[in-house]
């Protein structure tokens, strides 16, 4: 599997089922090999809703710890809108073109 | 498998739910009538919504939905009271009372949804139509009754604090929190938004479907509150939403120190807050000390001082000094608690019992050995034992107050429904009791206090031509008295109709007719079976339970009641209680071969007397001079007919009870020990002067005396009286 974890394009609750059981066996996959830190990006990502964001922030409240390594504009400016800009800190971070 | 489970979890802990939700609503119930007193009180209007509020949520957990859907209208009136647009009316008041009875209800027949009859539906559609009408309407009467609301004028530009809880249906609903914030960003300017993810479950057991995010904004905006609750118009319902308005820089200050963690001193209260520098703080305290050594008139105060020269506006320092007066108040209800099963408590506590009496078997066997080290360590035991049994017998202690504060409702609404005006004050609510007793005595005395309103006190009419004030008083008071508790219902209404009473009872044959027995006598008369009856003689007569069963009560606990009326002035009604059902330090005498226990408490002395020297009539009762006083004694041999050979000298224990001093004569002085309380048998209820019995460490019984019934039974005038 990837090293990194592409969110979909649409990070919604028509999704969220869906991308919650990939991001868990990625998850599974990724401690398996022991990494320490998991990457996830949300390069394509064009519509999120609060569902979307829940499954980051479920991930963030799990055992493993994970960074942003890129971010779309609407993904950052959803992040920014309802408070959660602690993702958007990390200095490796790539942002897409602000809005 | 995990929905059985879940049911299996739900069903074992229904009854803590069920236990808990019953103390947040006898909570409401206490806060509302306090609130009625003091309707400005903002920290009670607070409390009263956290307990509806936790009563609405827990009920949510066990998926009790009448319960929510119910509390969920009283909760947005509260709500409406909490942000001024509603202020407490009596009638308002009277609504909440018997909202509050219905979620009672509704707790109470949780696990039986048939309990729910056409009746109690029809009622809880009224309650929600008053509620509404009332909640709805508020928006209308909103100006004028809600000028304490620091709400900002509208056109105006302000910061207001939004911290919103979504439901976890939300996504379910179709609603997203994320468009509510970007709606509000649309608003004005966010000044800071902060998302709450801590409830959101770990990505393994997280229902993507399901919302758990919330969050707190700052929003600048000219917006007024309705448009920001707008915004969450469509997840009101299970939204948990707080708008808080804009604050001026001191409120912000006085609500910084509110909510402040406990810091006791006054001056980094404030530095911590932001209301005074550290340098400055420093530049106070040093004047204050310079004023040290001065008068103490001279001497300056730092809130003064902090007014004065460090220039904190007075109002934060009061808030500070309110804050530091509260953490000192409330200090000691911030101790953390366990609940136990009561039944745990009492095998505990039987266990105590047979403890105590096989450690007095082991003390005695060790004397016998003569072996002093096994003494030695025996009486430690003992002692160990004894603070075993306190702290034990402590756990079940629990104050009075709150069974009091129960009685403030029945006292409303009694003399509500009577047309009487009564001030009800509670005196020594924190006087502690044995929690089973407290469970006891709660009937009787609130037939009592019933018992006071109705026919005790009069109307205001009759108050007035009487050239007393028209508002009755009516005072419960409790105080411990000599191991006991003294629990007193006291009134100033009309008090017993002596002549009236007295007429019954020769009518029922209770006194010989023509006899007139002394007038406590007389008063106790209305304890006996057959007097009370439907038709009211006096104020005391009673509806449903009689009076006797009150007395019954009573005295199954070991207690006693007594009247002291005062014709035209009022009835004082005294209930003595023992501590507690189960063990007492007792002080052993002896006569002949029978042995009697005192508790210790009642002891006062014990002086030696001359036995077969002092003449004693049938009830073996004499006098002996005791510093100048003539001091009333009783010779236990004679009294219970003990058979033994009077000795020489005799020793006097003297005890205090509620009439007085008064001394027992007994043989052998064998010295305190712990005893434990059986209940005497059927045959030796009626048996007067002794409360029970003990079993001793080595087999024998000993009799426990009861002073207080003893003391009634040598002071007592004459036989006759004494036997009615």
């Amino acid at each position: 599997m990837a090293e990194r974890f592409e969110l979909p394009a649409e990070l919604n609750i028509y999704s969220a089922l869906e991308t919650r059981d990939a991001l868990l066996a990625w998850v599974a996959e990724q401690t398996a090999q022991g990494r320490e830190l998991l990457e996830i990006s949300a390069r394509d990502v064009s519509e999120v809703d609060g569902s979307g964001l829940q499954l980051l922030a479920a991930l963030a409240n799990g055992d493993l710890p994970w960074h942003l390594v890129e971010a779309s504009a609407p993904f950052a400016d959803a992040c920014r809108t309802i408070g959660l800009t602690q993702w958007l800190d990390s200095r490796t971070l790539k942002t897409g073109a602000s809005q | 498998m995990s929905m059985d489970a879940d049911l299996a979890f739900i069903a074992q802990a229904m009854p803590a739910f069920i236990s808990e939700a019953a103390e947040q609503i006898e909570a409401i119930e206490i806060l509302l009538l306090e609130l009625e007193e003091q309707p400005d009180n903002r920290e009670l209007l607070d409390s009263l919504f956290r307990c509806a509020h936790t009563v609405k949520g827990s009920a949510g957990i066990f998926g009790l939905n009448r319960v929510v859907e119910f509390t969920h209208h009283v909760e947005t009136l509260l709500d409406k009271m909490r942000e001024g647009e509603l202020a407490l009316t009596p009638d308002i008041s009277t609504l909440l009372l018997q909202c509050n009875d219905q979620i009672k209800f509704l707790v109470d027949t949780a696990a039986d949804e048939s309990a729910d009859t056409p009746d109690q539906k029809d009622l809880r559609a009224d309650l929600v139509i008053q509620l509404r009408a009332l909640t709805e309407g508020a928006q209308v009467a909103a100006p004028q009754a809600a000028p304490a609301a620091p709400a900002a004028k509208p056109g105006t530009e302000a910061v207001w604090s939004i911290s919103a809880r979504f439901g976890v249906e939300t996504f379910r609903n179709g609603m997203d929190p994320l468009s509510i914030a970007r709606y509000l960003g649309g608003m004005g300017e966010v000044v800071s938004v902060r998302c709450g993810s801590d409830g959101v479950p770990p990505l393994v057991n997280l229902n993507p479907e399901s919302c758990y995010l919330s969050f707190r904004m700052q929003l600048k905006t000219k917006a007024s509150r309705e448009d920001i609750e707008g915004a969450f118009s469509f997840v009101m319902d299970d939204c948990e939403l707080d708008v808080v308005a804009p604050e001026t820089a001191d409120q912000k200050l006085t609500r910084a120190l509110e909510d402040m963690p406990g810091t006791p001193r006054l001056g980094d209260m404030l530095v911590s807050v932001g209301a005074l520098t550290q340098d400055k703080l420093t530049q106070v305290l040093s004047t204050q000390e310079s004023s040290r050594g001065m008068p103490a008139v001279a001497k300056a105060k730092i809130g003064d001082l902090l007014e004065s020269q460090a220039g904190v506006a007075p109002e934060v320092v009061a808030a500070a000094l309110g804050k530091q007066q509260k953490l000192r108040e409330s200090a000691p209800s911030e101790e953390r608690y366990i609940r136990v099963q009561a039944d745990r408590l009492d095998a505990v506590i039987n266990l105590l019992g047979e403890l105590v009496i096989a450690g007095a078997g082991a003390t005695l066997l060790a004397r016998e050995t003569h072996g002093e080290a096994l003494i030695e360590a025996n009486l430690h035991m003992n002692g160990l034992i004894e603070e075993i049994r306190n702290g034990t017998l402590g756990l079940r202690m629990v104050p009075v107050g709150e069974t009091f504060s129960r009685f403030r409702r029945v006292v409303r609404d009694t003399a509500s429904s009577l047309g009487k005006e009564v001030n009800f004050e509670i005196v020594g609510g924190d006087a502690e009791l044995d929690k089973s007793m407290v469970e006891k005595i709660a009937d009787p005395l609130m037939h009592l206090v019933r018992n006071s309103l109705d026919h005790g006190l009069e109307t205001a009419q009759e108050r007035l031509a009487a050239g007393k004030p028209a508002a009755g008083k009516l005072i419960l008071s409790a105080r411990h008295e000599t191991g006991a508790i003294l629990i007193r219902i006291e009134d100033d209404g009309r008090g017993i109709n002596r002549e009236r009473v007295l007429q019954r009872a020769w009518n029922r044959g209770l006194v010989e007719q023509g006899v007139v027995p002394p007038d406590d006598d007389i008063h106790m008369l209305i304890f006996e079976p057959g007097f009370s009856t439907a038709e009211q003689v006096t104020n005391l007569s009673g509806r449903g339970v009689g009076m006797d069963v009150v007395r019954r009560n009573i005295e199954a606990l070991r207690g006693s009641i007594r009247l002291n009326s005062n014709p035209g002035k009022g009835l004082q009604v005294d209930i003595r209680l023992p501590l507690t059902l189960a063990i007492i330090d007792g002080f052993m005498v002896g006569v002949g071969a029978s042995k009697f226990v005192l508790p210790l408490e009642a002891v006062v002395e014990v002086i030696e007397s001359g036995g077969n020297h002092v003449r004693v009539d049938e009830r073996g009762r004499h006098c002996l001079e005791l510093r100048g006083a003539v001091l009333p004694v009783v010779r236990l041999r004679t009294l219970y007919s003990v058979e033994s050979v009077l000795p020489e000298r005799v020793s006097v224990v003297v005890v205090h009870s509620p009439r007085g001093k008064y001394g027992i004569e007994v043989e052998v002085l064998l010295g305190q020990n712990q005893t434990v309380i059986k209940p005497l048998g059927r045959l030796f209820k009626t048996l007067r002067g002794i409360s029970g019995s003990s079993i001793l460490g080595n087999g024998e019984v000993a009799l426990i005396l009861d002073v207080v019934s003893l003391g009634e039974l040598i002071t007592g005038a004459d036989l006759q009286a004494t036997a009615v």
